[in-house]
């Protein structure tokens, strides 16, 4: 298929312009940067090119459908949408300074769906899904998540550049003995059975939540705190993709998932969860040295990019903005999901795991934006609170898929 | 003098503050966010006994008492959505007369006190006359889309201007759309309901059988006011809903996806069903096809695809169409029968024989072979049909036609026979809903789409240009503000200041 080779091409194309965005940070060359957008650009219009094609090869494979209805095909349009996005905020605030952090999330998510083997086959569509409002709803709804994917990134630039120093290392100290603490009680109350696991994942949630209400009620005031916050966010997205990477790795090329067996059976079971408790160990391991490395050189990248990035101000109105057009967008997004609902089964809303989510992430950024126009936060507080935003996100887009059921399971990896 | 305010002014008073307040808005969302989470993670309506398969008897109990297996519905959690409404309702109404003020009030020439509060100003002296400077002003400033007021002192020549007044709208519209929603979505809980309904082909029904009863008919019998529409029936142990019309199942059907090579995939593409609605007399009113995304409405209530079974024990009817060979176009006769009968077709002289059905059958397209499949769920992916054909009494041959053939069926004579389905042994399942609040509820959709981009990509920018002529002096005083995107203003500002003193 022409498709997945200009999918290939683009893949290529954003790893070079990954190496090029990164290199012009390191030396400071304009033709650098240059040449990185010009590669940006040449990668999202072969990019497009392919989505187009692919849509062409289903008509003449007779199942005439929009690229946009699985796992593979949806990751594929995030990293476009994603691209997009990027492209347009730099050519708007003529800013190259973000492509060292956009593109190799792009590039990793499309090597990741071309290594992991997530299902490219053009699968013809159930029933249900045969709608127009099937193009509309996945279209503005990833949309949306690209440009909460933005802020996001955006907000984490914006409390690294907040931080003056980190903090003591013993705070290092106490988070590590954190995790492991808490990584220990979890796997001693997952052994007692399902509902103990239930009951630690909530209390996990009530002491993170505590957490977040604490930094955004003081007003992140407490700036080592802030950059504790920092490097686990950071630490969250490396390591939740990499492990999900190494689980897709694993599942697909060696252990060979029969047909039809769902994914999220399997989660983690490569690394946090394998039967072999030193690989287990190990991915704990991991994970510790990833957060001490973040924590430990979140100064020097600091140092490194201060001259590359706008002034702080700038940063905070970039994320406003983004969250400006995603939350719109989401807003779309749902009711093209309710309206279609109502279309099929004469219920717009349903309080299905998956538009709950969708609904608790448009009350969170609901509430960022309220914070901002009413009560005139701005900072440090907003960045924090965007971030909890896109981790509701990242939850409502794979977390439901794998972890919950209900009617979006469809979206799934088998 | 002052009034002295009753008890009921203050209490009226506080409750009214209480309810303007955003941060009562950002509290309630936190909650609503939290607690949300909850019926995500317990599944929802699922049966007593799943649950005890899950949790202890004691934690079910618990969870019983909270509702946290049919968390939304619960009294707690609709009443958060009522105050969050509420609270959306006053806030806006308490901010309204404000936003209405600036939206009405004329523009005034700024004086220095005023200059003192704008965000954005500059001074520049200009070179030439004041007419001059008003000129050239006007071209920079209306050349950006603004309409110019003017306004004439003593040495003194003021140009007022502003945009983007319709943005002060945008929250308004977004809280009212919010408020639609759930002012349609009330309309529905008491004046719709949910149902469903399993129709076995040919037969009619003139009630669906109630998932939740309208509150507003169970309002009325609880006060004795009206007696609810709502048959119990000791036979069936769910609540029934009239119709007041008949709706029959014609026929129902499942698609299923064929491969390339022609071979059914057993992936089904559609579930289909024909409807027919007739008035109470048996006077047939119209029919309709439905699938899933495409339902029939009547009188306000309409009947979606939902799912099928099939009838235990029942015998179906073999379909089966005649038509000439040379002749294409030809619809040929239709035959039913059971399997097993003969019927004597007199355009062909001939006496078809349907011996046996089977619901999975696929031809190998090299041999021609037929091969039987078992099927999950005993479905239809490909039915097939044996036929015998015979000259009077005497069997002149024998042959297998399919819905979907990937080869050729054996037809030796001048026509062909084919499969047109095998009717009376499966039941279509109807979801039937009647919901009058939800056009409210769309309307609320369209205005929620509207109202954020109003509100956040609209900005109500004001702009002043105050000429004075200072002893022979020209000096040019541009001012703005905006309610919002101030660093997109001030660029466009910068640039504008930068053109009038060029």
């Amino acid at each position: 298929m022409e498709s997945s080779l200009l999918f290939n091409i683009a893949t290529l194309s954003y790893l070079l312009a990954m190496v090029l965005y990164i290199s012009y940070l390191a030396f400071k060359k304009n033709g650098i940067g240059k040449a990185a957008s010009g590669v940006t650009y040449f990668g999202l219009v072969v990019q497009t090119v392919a989505l187009l094609l692919r849509w062409r090869e289903s008509y003449q494979m007779d199942i005439g459908r929009v690229p946009l209805s699985n796992l593979y095909e949806s990751l594929v349009f995030f990293t476009w949408s994603m691209v997009l996005i990027y492209v347009i905020v730099e050519y708007k605030y003529k800013t190259r300074a973000f492509g060292a952090f956009v593109m190799p999330v792009a590039f990793l998510a499309l090597a990741f769906i071309n290594v992991s083997g997530v299902s490219a086959e053009i699968t013809p569509l159930v029933p249900a899904l045969k709608s127009n409002w099937l193009f509309y709803h996945v279209m503005i709804s990833f949309l949306g998540y690209a440009a909460f994917g933005v802020a996001f990134a955006i907000s984490m630039i914006y409390l690294l550049m907040d931080t003056e120093e980190r903090g003591p290392t013993v705070n290092l100290a106490y988070a590590l003995g954190a995790i492991v603490v808490l990584a220990s009680l979890g796997y001693y109350m997952a052994s007692l059975g399902e509902r103990m696991k239930t009951a630690f994942w909530m209390g996990i949630g009530v002491l993170v939540l505590i957490w977040f209400i604490y930094l955004v009620t003081t007003g992140a005031k407490n700036r080592p705190q802030v950059f504790l916050f920092w490097s686990l966010c950071v630490t969250l997205a490396i390591g939740l993709l990499t492990a999900m990477g190494i689980d897709f790795f694993y599942l697909i090329t060696l252990k060979h998932l029969a047909a039809g067996e769902s994914f999220k059976k399997h989660m983690f079971e490569s690394t946090f969860l394998s039967s072999s408790v030193s690989i287990a160990l190990v991915s704990w391991a991991a994970v510790i040295g990833l957060f001490g490395l973040v924590w430990s050189q979140g100064m020097r990248l600091k140092n490194l990019l201060k001259q590359y990035m706008p002034v702080q101000d700038q940063l905070d109105d970039v994320t406003y903005r983004m969250i400006a057009i995603g939350w719109p967008l989401l807003t779309g997004g749902i009711i093209t999901g309710a309206v279609w609902a109502n279309s099929a089964w004469g219920t717009y809303w349903g309080w299905d795991p998956k538009e709950t989510w969708s609904l608790i992430t448009w009350f969170i950024y609901a509430i960022y934006l309220h914070a901002r126009y009413v009560r005139g936060w701005k900072g440090t507080q907003m960045a924090v609170i965007s971030a909890v935003g896109f981790l509701a996100v990242i939850f409502t887009y794979l977390g439901v898929n794998l972890v919950l059921s209900g009617l979006h399971s469809y979206g799934g990896m088998n | 003098m002052e009034n002295k305010k009753g008890i009921v002014e203050i209490v009226a008073e506080k409750v009214w503050k209480f309810f303007s307040s955003v941060k009562l808005a950002v509290v309630l969302l936190i909650i609503l966010a939290i607690v949300s989470v909850i019926g995500t993670v317990i599944q929802q309506n699922e049966a007593p006994e799943r649950y005890l398969q899950e949790y202890s008897r004691a934690t079910v109990d618990l969870f019983e008492m909270l509702g946290f297996f049919d968390m939304y519905h619960t009294w707690w959690f609709v009443l958060l959505l009522f105050l969050l409404t509420a609270n959306l309702t006053i806030c806006t109404l308490d901010r309204f007369p404000h936003t209405w003020k600036i939206i009405t009030a004329p523009l005034k020439p700024i004086d220095d006190d005023v200059l003192k509060a704008l965000p954005f100003k500059k001074e520049i002296s200009f070179k030439g006359g004041m007419d001059n400077a008003r000129e050239h002003a006007m071209k920079v400033v209306g050349a950006r889309g603004y309409r110019i007021v003017e306004s004439r002192g003593t040495d003194v020549l003021h140009l007022m201007t502003q945009k983007g007044l319709y943005s002060r709208f945008g929250v308004y519209i977004t809280h009212v759309s919010i408020l639609l929603i759930f002012i349609g979505a009330l309309i529905g809980a008491f004046f719709g309901f949910k149902a469903f309904l399993n129709l076995p082909e040919g037969e009619a029904a003139k009630v669906v059988y109630l998932r939740n009863e309208p509150m507003w008919d169970k309002l009325m019998a609880a006060f004795g006011i009206a007696e609810s529409p709502v048959i119990l029936s000791p036979e069936v142990s769910v609540p029934a809903m009239p119709l007041g019309y008949f709706v029959r199942c014609d026929s129902f059907d499942v698609d299923y996806y064929v491969s390339p090579s022609g071979m059914p995939t057993g992936m089904p593409s559609e579930y289909h069903s024909t409807l027919s609605v007739f008035d109470l007399n048996g006077q047939k009113i119209f029919d309709k096809r439905i699938r899933v995304n495409d339902p029939l409405t009547y009188h306000g209530i309409t009947f979606y695809q939902s799912s099928y079974g099939t009838i235990p024990n029942a015998r179906g009817k073999i379909i089966l169409n005649i038509r000439p060979k040379n002749d294409p176009q030809a619809r040929g006769e239709t035959i039913t029968l059971d399997p097993g009968q003969s019927i004597y077709v007199p355009s062909i002289d001939r006496t078809i024989k349907a011996l046996n059905f089977a619901p999975y059958a696929v031809r190998n397209p090299a041999t021609g072979e037929v091969m039987l499949y078992q099927s999950e769920r005993d479905e239809y992916i490909n039915p097939g049909v044996q036929i015998e054909v015979y000259k009077g009494n005497s069997p002149i041959y024998k042959t297998i036609v399919l819905k979907t053939d990937s080869g050729r069926p054996d037809m030796p004579e001048n026509y062909i026979i084919s499969y047109r389905g095998y009717w009376g042994t499966r039941y279509t399942g109807l979801q039937v809903t009647k919901d009058p609040g939800v056009w409210i509820v769309y309307t609320g959709f369209i205005m929620l789409c509207i109202g954020p981009l109003v509100a956040f990509f609209g900005s109500h920018k004001k702009l002043w240009v105050r000429i004075q002529d200072r002893k022979g002096q020209i000096v040019v005083t541009v001012a703005g503000s905006t309610n919002k995107n101030r660093l997109g203003f001030e660029r466009d500002f910068n640039k504008m200041v930068e053109d009038i003193s060029a």
